[in-house]
């Protein structure tokens, strides 16, 4: 009996363990280039003022303007990855994971938060999830088209 | 009802999955370099997405044969999730010759210890072959390849092995194990129980849809670094600077 709750409380941590490890794995791409800057410049993203913040000062900026930040990019990052560029117009299973993944750290800010714990670790998370997304946008919009220009042609002879 | 939609559709779910990823597999080729993970998914596909499913069809869900079919070939698929999980620590020790010896060992005495454990149980329910001693065995067997494969991971990480298909296949193998391990756990405590028994029966199909689809995802879309084309980077630096 105590053998099978042992293998109970430590198997359902190893599973949440090993999605997080799955999602990390996900966010170790690597792009061809940082696809993510024009994206951020186009749309006036915040999460890397919010990252450089941290990196810079150790410590996030205050919490109601990180939570509206992180929030509005993730909203505004996640109709482009649907929307910009993508004929299915719909996600694909690693960025509805990353979603989830994206929610679920989101919880634990704001639970960091409440309990008086350091919030970094998790906002830097957060912002890594951001990029990617931002990344994956800028890469589609780059190899998108318009008869025989790409996206950057496209803009260049405006 | 609605239950018995979802699981079928889930069970529908990871019959497509696997065949799939045997497809995918084939089209690849490189049978030799992934020898055991292709083995593994044929046998995968063979029992659990052929046979069970005939066996289910010629005998019915509540007959006895299907019940014995059940177990034994997830014996069958829990040995050999022990193998693959031995080829995984081969294929991170490549280059490591003296430490596939220690990990050899381990991995013989792992096997032995969970044989002794399961038989130990079969001396106090030897009436009960099929419903104790095969669940204690499974659930047994899945967790020391999880404690294996969590091992496995942390010496990836450890030795900075740069093998990013093999570290995408290991945590797929930890989801599958976590989620039969806690499963078989929880149904073993409850003896059983009913809410036990539906538990398992969602959370098996969902665990094993989540290894297939990140296997299929290590098989197909695994990181790799690629270099900096300078043409689009500087492409990319013009496009913004006329954006802003």
């Amino acid at each position: 009996m105590f053998m099978a709750a042992l293998i109970l409380i430590l198997s359902t941590g190893l599973f949440f363990f090993y999605l997080q490890a799955v999602c990390q794995k996900i966010l170790r791409r690597q792009f061809s280039q940082e696809f993510f800057q024009s994206i951020v410049n186009a749309n006036r993203l915040e999460f890397p003022s919010v990252r450089k913040a941290i990196e810079d000062f150790g410590s996030p900026v205050e919490y109601p303007r990180l939570t509206l930040t992180l929030k509005c990019d993730f909203l505004a990052l996640t109709y482009l990855l649907k929307n910009a560029a993508n004929v299915n117009q719909r996600y694909s299973y690693e960025e509805r994971l990353l979603i989830v993944y994206f929610k679920l750290m989101f919880a634990s800010l704001v639970t960091r938060h409440w309990l008086k714990l350091r919030e970094t670790p998790a906002a830097l998370k957060l912002t890594a999830i951001l990029e990617y997304f931002a990344n994956v946008v800028g890469e589609r919009v780059n190899t998108v088209r318009f008869g025989n220009l790409t996206a950057s042609d496209y803009l260049l002879n405006l | 009802m609605t239950d018995q939609i979802l699981i079928h559709g889930l069970q529908y779910g990871i019959y497509v999955l696997e065949g799939a990823l045997c497809l995918l597999l084939a089209k690849q080729g490189a049978w030799r370099s992934r020898l055991g993970f292709c083995v593994y998914v044929t046998l995968l596909f063979v029992l659990d997405g052929v046979a069970r499913p005939a066996v289910l069809d010629h005998f019915g869900r509540t007959s006895m044969q299907f019940a014995y079919f059940y177990w034994l070939t997830d014996v069958a698929l829990a040995m050999g999730a022990f193998l693959l999980t031995c080829g995984f620590f081969r294929r991170a020790c490549a280059r490591e010759e003296k430490l596939w010896r220690f990990v050899r060992l381990l991995l013989i005495f792992v096997f032995v210890l969970v044989v002794a454990i399961s038989a130990l149980s079969l001396t106090r329910h030897y009436t009960q072959l099929y419903t104790v001693f095969i669940v204690e065995f499974s659930q047994n067997l899945y967790f020391s390849c999880l404690v294996l494969n969590t091992l496995l991971f942390v010496m990836i990480q450890q030795f900075a092995i740069e093998d990013d298909e093999l570290g995408l296949l290991v945590c797929g193998m930890g989801l599958q194990f976590a989620g039969e391990a806690a499963g078989l756990a929880l149904l073993h405590l409850t003896s059983g129980g009913d809410f036990a028994r539906e538990l398992f029966s969602f959370l098996n199909p969902i665990c094993t849809l989540g290894m297939l689809i990140t296997w299929i995802y290590a098989v197909t879309k695994t990181p790799q670094s690629v270099p900096v084309d300078s043409l689009a980077g500087k492409q990319t630096a013009l496009a913004e600077a006329v954006l802003e």
